[in-house]
């Protein structure tokens, strides 16, 4: 156990007293009995500190005792995945499946710098020409340039077309500062867990841009996106020929398999709703990435951005609106509705990307553990403990 | 050694599956049946020594002309154990009847061909051929989809879709009989040298045209039908019985796709996308014959084919991509992976 708090003795073997749950009741489970795990969870969540309490470098210190000190992610070595298991089903069959090939990029340092090409590579600086150079590697070399996508669509030539438009965003516009690179493993599959504001997905975009830009060799973050984005007419080629991916079980597990880095925010859509009033505070979590990392054998990595939750402050929320009209959210900010269109344009805050250290939890869990929700909970509540931290920490 | 009968084998997939078997030593006898006379590239098995192929003309949609075939006496001497289901592709020639007795003609001979094999002892082995756009499809550009994925049970389905889960469902409802081993093959979209493709329905029929959903372009997975001859080949050698996804590691957007196989693809405004069929006839032209709005056509999807590779021993051997023809053109071919 490195880098989260040691759960009970006697996880799942004692029945459970729901009514005493610290993180919601699991509806399927007899009531009878008092359950050491319920209990721990309990004390863990009366010790948690106030707010003020985390900013305590003191607290800080006692936090962090028991953990072993920061490594460079760089040198540990990923255990690769010992059993690819997508479904339920699958692992019923009992039938062993193929290791697909990891989808890997090449160091800076293996790419050649090239001649730009056409108007959106001339305005990319040379070395970032590189690293969309290297990103290209994630699909088959061998294909025609025509052919030249993945199995979720994700095409390099779009990436490389759409680059210098976030790329400018990411200097000039939002002014991205960022901070531990080192702690996401330069390979294998990685799950990167973030913190969700502010409308518009700005958020995810900086975050891939940065990885981009830290990262050797390079790695894109494949963003988990919600169903909904699917069904937007335009949106829904770009996010695929970017690279991102509809959340389903099926594409999450694929993604893992092929050792890439998918990011997702745990809070959904209820992240991008949050009013002023809620801003820095996460909201509830989903638990599907952590059964994921399980299976996969994947780290999490948590990783807080500073700054979304300003880009477009919700001041209220119209839900019977949104309801009406079938969108997730029916804003009014300080812009919008009195600018029009114009008033969903973020403002220019200043972001922050601050990467956590990365909790192994496969390492002491096996893929067996994802199938057990209450452990899965509690896991997920370690997560968001951490990128409450370091959300607290730096904004 | 197996004793085939293969339908449809007069068309483009099934002359494929012929032309392999024909090559293949571990097959004994092929019996093919089509509903046209038999194709001129057929004539060199014909007149193989041995008459390892037989080829009759049978129209599959028909009681009686299938009840004579499954109690002829050729039929009966060539004592046929494996039966190979090619599903007719597209919605067939204009002068066929699209539908036989309010039943799509495509799920009618797959009932009555399930039928005749239930009732056939010697018959052990049904391998059909179903399509993978069978599946519903949740919003988004590319699913990830396993044989345990949701079918499209939507009654509003377009005729061509729902005839593809009629008959998906046919042979679903036998994978567990215990007489009859029945293996259901779903593939996406089949493309064969040359630029031709089968099996997806926006681009089935002639060349010209086709219109798609403004603002969407749905990737498209793909398999060669070499690939697909070699899953049948697979299903043949190991007597399995269950649904197997065949895919190959190919994915590209319809629009792609489109212009590959000489079909341009205009994207027009939801709304109007069904009007369009209306509006092109009353302008003189012939419109497309297969649906032009569907949740198929706006969202993608691709294959999870682990489970062919574990039960079947299937992976995909062909890669699809464009290659320059000895006019300057370029052109579809497939090619074996290095």
């Amino acid at each position: 156990m490195k880098n989260f708090e040691k759960p009970p003795e006697g996880l799942d073997k004692t029945p459970s007293n729901p009514t005493r749950s610290a993180l919601g009741r699991d509806p399927f489970e007899e009531a009878v009995g008092d359950e050491p795990f319920i209990e721990r969870l309990d004390e863990l969540e009366t010790r948690l500190p106030s707010r003020r309490a985390y900013r305590d470098p003191e607290w800080d210190a006692a936090e962090f005792r028991q953990d072993e000190p920061v490594r460079d992610a760089r040198r540990q070595s990923v255990p690769p995945p010992q059993r690819i298991e997508r479904s339920r089903k699958s692992r019923q069959n009992g039938a062993p499946l193929a290791r697909r090939r990891w989808a890997t990029t090449p160091l800076l340092s293996q790419i050649e710098p090239t001649e730009a090409h056409g108007l959106a590579e001339r305005l990319i600086p040379p070395e970032e020409r590189r690293r969309l150079a290297a990103l290209s590697h994630l699909v088959d070399a061998d294909g025609q340039q025509e052919a030249r996508y993945d199995r979720f669509g994700f095409s390099p030539a779009a990436i490389k077309n759409s680059f210098p438009l976030f790329y400018a965003l990411y200097r000039f516009y939002f002014r991205v500062r960022s901070e531990g690179h080192r702690n996401v493993p330069t390979e294998g599959p990685v799950v990167l867990a973030g913190n969700h504001g502010g409308l518009l997905p700005f958020d995810g975009a900086m975050a891939i841009v940065d990885l981009v830009l830290n990262t050797d060799p390079p790695r894109l973050a494949r963003t988990i996106i919600d169903r909904w984005a699917g069904s937007l007419p335009w949106v829904n080629i770009f996010y695929a020929r970017v690279g991102q991916v509809i959340g389903t079980r099926e594409n999450f597990a694929d993604l893992l398999d092929e050792g890439q880095v998918v990011m997702v925010f745990p809070e959904g859509i209820d992240g991008i709703r949050k009013t002023i009033a809620h801003r820095h505070r996460l909201q509830p979590f989903r638990v599907g990435f952590i059964e994921h990392a399980l299976r996969a054998r994947a780290p999490i990595v948590p990783m807080a951005i500073i700054g979304s939750d300003n880009q477009m402050p919700i001041l209220y929320d119209i839900k019977p609106l949104a309801r009406s009209l079938g969108l997730p959210v029916a804003p009014i900010t300080p812009t919008f509705p009195l600018l029009g269109p114009l008033g969903l344009l973020p403002y220019p805050v200043r972001y922050k990307i601050v990467y956590g250290e990365p909790l192994r939890f496969h390492e002491r869990f096996g893929p067996e553990s994802a199938d057990d929700p209450r452990l899965v909970r509690y896991l997920a509540s370690q997560v968001r403990r951490r990128i409450q931290l370091l959300v607290d920490r730096n904004h | 050694m197996p004793r085939v009968l293969i339908t449809h084998a007069d068309e483009p997939i099934g002359r494929r599956i012929v032309k392999t078997l024909f090559h293949d030593s571990a097959v004994d006898t092929i019996f093919a049946v089509g509903d046209a006379p038999p194709p001129r590239s057929f004539d060199r098995f014909l007149s193989s020594e041995g008459r390892k192929v037989i080829y009759l003309q049978v129209d599959m949609a028909k009681h009686r002309p299938i009840s004579d075939l499954f109690h002829s006496a050729r039929f009966r001497s060539a004592r046929i154990d494996t039966v190979i289901y090619v599903p007719r592709h597209g919605s067939g020639a204009k002068d066929n009847p699209s539908l036989v007795g309010g039943i799509a003609e495509r799920t009618e001979e797959s009932r009555l061909l399930l039928q005749f094999c239930r009732e056939t002892l010697s018959v052990r082995d049904l391998i059909a051929i179903g399509s993978a756009f069978v599946y519903r499809m949740p919003p988004g550009n590319a699913n990830r989809l396993n044989e345990d994925s949701e079918l499209d049970l939507d009654p509003h389905a377009p005729a061509e879709i729902r005839s593809w889960i009629d008959c998906d469902m046919l042979f679903h409802a036998e994978v567990h009989n215990d007489r009859l081993d029945v293996a259901l093959l779903r593939v996406p979209t089949v493309v064969a040298d040359g630029g031709y493709v089968y099996m997806n329905p926006a681009l089935v029929g002639r060349l010209g045209p086709r219109f798609r959903a403004l603002g969407f372009d749905p990737i498209c997975a793909l398999v060669s039908d070499k690939d697909v001859t070699l899953a049948v080949q697979a299903a043949i050698r190991t007597s399995a019985s269950g649904i197997f996804n065949i895919s190959g590691d190919q994915s590209v957007p319809l629009s792609v796709l489109a212009s590959w196989t000489g079909r341009s693809s205009i994207p027009i405004p939801g709304p109007l996308l069904r009007w369009m069929s209306p509006a092109t006839r009353a302008l003189g032209f012939e419109p497309h014959e297969g649906p032009v709005d569907c949740a198929q056509l706006r969202y993608g999807y691709t294959l999870d084919t682990s489970r062919a590779e574990a039960e079947l021993g299937f992976r995909a051997r062909y890669r699809i991509g464009l290659a320059r023809a000895g006019d300057g053109v370029l052109q579809v071919e497939t090619t074996p992976t290095p």
